[in-house]
C-alpha cells in the first residue's frame, strides 16, 4: 500500500508535469487564440466527466467497508493505550496473530497520536489520542514480532522520544 | 500617483503592496533557512537541541502561513484596487497590526520560548511540562489574535469596496451570469477576491475565537475547552487560512499571464461555477484534518473525503487547463515573472494529486502525520504559492524585455525548481518510508530525510535569495508601470 500509493502519485505527478511541459513547448509559437481554445474545450468537458465518474468509484470502493469498522462478530482483544507527555501506558502489552485488536486510545495531558510500527518501520495504522475521548481504531496482525507505538501528533519536547514496544506472538 | 480607473474610481495608490512584498520576500527567505536548518539537524549535517528544534517549527510554521496570507493580500489588492476604490490608510493600518503581531509572535518563540507549533492545538499551549511558560502562549497568541484584527481590517474595506462596487457579493461572484441572467460576469480578479474575502473573515472569525477562549483558559485553567470543539475550529481556521493564500496569489495569474499571451483570462460560467464551488468546499472540507479522531461523526470524515477529492477538480480542471490553453500557441517570449507564475500553478495543482490521494481514510491511516503531509504542501506553497508571488514580484519591477529572463535569472530559477521537486518528492518518499513529520530527532534509518532535504533546501534558498535580491535592487530604480488595463 505504502509503495503503491507513492509510485501512483508520482505517475500522476509526472502526467502533470508533461501536459506543462507540452503546453510551454507549445508556447514557443503562435497559433491562432481560437485553436487553443477549442482544444481546451474539447478536452474540459471529458475531463470534469471523467475526475467526477472516477471520484465516485474510487469513494465507493474506499469507503466501503467503512474504514473505521471496530470490531465484528468475533469479540475483539482490546488495548487500552493512554498517552502522556511523554510516554504510553497500555495494557496488554502483548496480543496475538490473527485476531481482531482494538486500540483504545485517549490522553492524560494533551493531543498525542499512536502510530503502530512493524517490525520494518512501515506505519501500519493509526489514531488521535485527545484528552477526555477515546479513540478506537481495529487492526489485525498477521505476523508475530516487536511492533513499536511511535506517537505521530506533536506533543512537545520529547515527542521524538514517545516510542514503545508491543509484542505480537503466535498463538 | 493619482490615477483613474477605467470604472471611473481614483485608484489608491500602489506603494502598500510594494513594501509588503519585500518585507514577504525576506521573510520567506528567513523562514526557508529555518527550515534548512531542521532538515540539516535531521541530517546530522549540524546539532540543534530539540527545544530550538521545535522553536524553530513554530517559526517556520507561523511564519509561512502568516507571510503567505500578507503576500496574498499585497497581490489581491495591488489588482483589485483597479476595479474597486480600495482603501490605502487600511491597508497601512493592517501592515503595521500584522507586524506589531508578527513581533510578539517572535518574542514568545525566541524569547520566552514557546513551541506548540503553529497550530495551537489546545491544551499543548498550557501545558508544556514545564518547557514553556503559559504566559509565553499567552504572547503569542495575543499576537496571533493581532495578525488576525489586521487581516479582517482589510478584508473589512475589500467587503465595503466590492459591495460599493457591483451592489451585492452574488454579483461580484458573477452569479447572475452563472444562473444565466446576465452575458457578463465581473473580471477573475473581483471573483476570487469576493470568495477569499467571505471564506477568510468566517475562517478568522473562527480562529479569532478559538483563540480568545484558548486565552480565558490560559488566564483562568478552570475554565475548561472541549478538545475535540477546539481541533474543529483550529483546524477549519487553518485550512481556510492557508487556502485563501492560495487564492489571493493566483490573481496574479489571471491579470499578468495575459499580458504575456495576449490572451485575456476570460470570466466564463465554468470559471464562475468552479470559483462558487471552491467558496463552499474550502469550508467544508476541513474534518480531512480529522480523520483519526475516530470519534468524529462518520458523515462529517465522509464528507472531508468525498471534498477533498472534488476540491482538485476546480484546480486540475479549470486553472491549470485554462493556463495550458492560454500558453500554447501564444508565440510568449519567456520572462522570469511568467516562468514563476507557471511554475506556481503547477505547484498548486501538482499539491493536489498527494492532497487529494491522502484525503481517502484508508490512506490517511497510514500517511497522516508523516512526512508526506508536508511533501503535498510545500508543492501548494513553496512551488505554488510562494513561486506566484516571486513572479508577482519580478513583473512589479519589471524592465526591458531582453533584460528579463537572463541567464543568471534562468540559473536560479532552474536552481529553485530543481531544489523545490527534489524537497517535495524526498518529503513524499520519506511519508511512503512512514518517517513521522515534526520530529526533532530523527531514527538513524529515517537519515535520508535530511540527508537529502537539506541540499535541496540550499538550492531553494540560492533561488529565493535571488529573486529577492533582484527585486529590492529594482526596487527604487526601476521605471513604474502603468497598471494594466482593464
Amino acid at each position: 500500500m505504502h509503495q503503491t500509493t507513492l509510485i501512483v502519485t508520482l505517475v500522476l505527478l509526472l502526467a502533470l508535469a508533461a501536459a506543462f511541459i507540452i503546453a510551454i513547448r507549445g508556447s514557443l509559437v503562435r497559433q491562432p487564440s481560437g485553436d487553443a481554445a477549442a482544444a481546451t474545450a474539447r478536452i474540459r468537458s471529458p475531463m470534469l466527466w471523467g475526475l467526477l465518474a472516477f471520484g465516485v468509484v474510487v469513494t465507493a470502493v474506499t469507503l466501503r467497508p467503512w474504514p473505521h469498522t471496530v470490531a465484528s462478530a468475533e469479540k475483539p482483544i482490546i488495548v487500552s493505550l493512554t498517552g502522556s507527555q511523554w510516554s504510553w501506558d497500555f495494557k496488554p502489552k502483548q496480543v496475538p496473530v490473527g485476531k481482531p485488536i482494538v486500540f483504545a486510545v485517549t490522553s492524560t495531558d494533551v493531543n498525542h497520536g499512536v502510530g503502530i510500527y512493524d517490525p520494518d518501520g512501515r506505519l501500519l495504522t493509526q489514531t488521535q489520542g485527545m484528552p477526555g475521548y477515546i479513540n478506537r481504531v481495529q487492526f489485525t496482525f498477521t505476523k508475530p514480532g516487536t511492533y513499536r507505538l511511535l506517537c505521530l501528533e506533536y506533543c512537545g519536547l520529547a515527542h521524538h522520544d514517545m516510542i514503545d514496544q508491543l509484542k505480537v506472538v503466535s498463538n | 500617483m493619482a490615477a483613474t480607473s477605467n470604472t471611473g474610481h481614483a485608484v489608491a495608490d500602489d506603494t502598500g503592496p510594494r513594501v509588503i512584498m519585500a518585507l514577504a520576500g525576506l521573510v520567506f527567505v528567513l523562514l526557508m533557512t529555518f527550515g534548512w536548518l531542521m532538515l540539516g539537524s535531521q541530517g546530522g549535517y549540524i546539532t540543534l537541541n530539540p527545544a530550538l528544534f521545535y522553536q524553530l517549527l513554530t517559526a517556520h510554521g507561523i511564519g509561512m502561513v502568516g507571510t503567505a496570507g500578507i503576500a496574498g493580500v499585497g497581490i489581491m489588492w495591488y489588482f483589485l484596487r483597479l476595479y474597486v476604490p480600495l482603501n490605502a490608510t487600511v491597508l497601512w493600518a493592517t501592515i503595521g497590526i500584522f507586524l506589531a503581531g508578527v513581533a510578539l509572535i517572535l518574542f514568545s518563540i525566541f524569547v520566552m520560548g514557546f513551541a506548540a507549533g503553529w497550530t495551537f492545538l489546545y491544551p499543548l499551549p498550557a501545558k508544556s511540562a514545564g518547557v514553556w511558560e503559559p504566559r509565553s502562549a499567552i504572547v503569542y497568541l495575543v499576537g496571533l489574535l493581532l495578525v488576525g484584527v489586521a487581516f479582517l481590517l482589510v478584508y473589512l474595506d475589500i467587503g465595503r469596496a466590492l459591495l460599493a462596487g457591483y451592489g451585492g457579493l452574488g454579483r461580484a461572484l458573477g452569479w447572475p451570469m452563472l444562473f444565466g441572467k446576465a452575458d457578463e460576469a465581473p473580471p477573475p480578479t473581483v471573483v476570487a477576491a469576493t470568495a477569499v474575502m467571505i471564506v477568510n473573515t468566517i475562517g478568522i472569525v473562527v480562529g479569532a475565537a478559538v483563540i480568545a477562549i484558548s486565552l480565558v483558559n490560559l488566564w483562568l485553567p478552570s475554565f475548561d475547552i472541549d478538545p475535540l470543539l477546539a481541533k474543529n475550529m483550529i483546524y477549519f481556521f487553518g485550512h481556510v487560512f492557508i487556502n485563501a493564500t492560495i487564492y489571493m496569489a493566483v490573481i496574479a495569474v489571471y491579470e499578468i499571464v495575459p499580458q504575456y499571451t495576449g490572451r485575456p483570462w476570460k470570466t466564463t460560467r465554468i470559471f464562475l461555477a468552479a470559483w462558487s464551488a471552491t467558496l463552499l468546499m474550502v469550508m467544508a472540507v476541513y474534518p480531512h484534518h480529522l480523520f483519526q479522531d475516530t470519534v468524529m461523526p462518520a458523515w462529517a470524515l465522509v464528507m472531508g473525503q468525498i471534498l477533498s477529492y472534488l476540491s482538485g477538480v476546480p484546480v486540475l480542471a479549470v486553472t491549470a487547463l485554462s493556463l495550458l490553453g492560454y500558453l500554447y500557441g501564444a508565440g510568449v517570449r519567456w520572462t522570469l515573472s511568467l516562468a514563476l507564475l507557471v511554475l506556481g500553478v503547477f505547484g498548486w495543482a501538482a499539491g493536489a494529486i498527494p492532497a487529494v490521494i491522502d484525503g481517502m481514510i484508508v490512506v490517511n491511516k497510514i500517511m497522516h502525520n508523516t512526512l508526506w503531509v508536508p511533501g503535498h504542501f510545500h508543492y501548494y506553497l513553496l512551488l505554488g504559492m510562494v513561486a506566484m508571488s516571486w513572479g508577482f514580484m519580478a513583473w512589479l519591477t519589471r524592465a526591458e524585455a531582453d533584460e528579463e529572463f537572463g541567464a543568471l535569472d534562468r540559473l536560479l530559477f532552474g536552481a529553485y525548481v530543481v531544489g523545490g521537486i527534489g524537497l517535495t518528492t524526498m518529503f513524499l518518499y520519506a511519508g511512503s518510508r512512514s518517517v513521522p513529520r515534526r520530529w526533532a530527532v530523527h531514527l538513524p534509518e529515517w537519515g535520508f530525510a535530511g540527508k537529502l532535504g537539506a541540499p535541496m533546501a540550499l538550492l531553494v534558498i540560492a533561488g529565493a535569495v535571488w529573486f529577492l535580491a533582484r527585486y529590492v535592487m529594482r526596487f527604487q530604480t526601476h521605471q513604474r508601470v502603468a497598471p494594466p488595463a482593464e
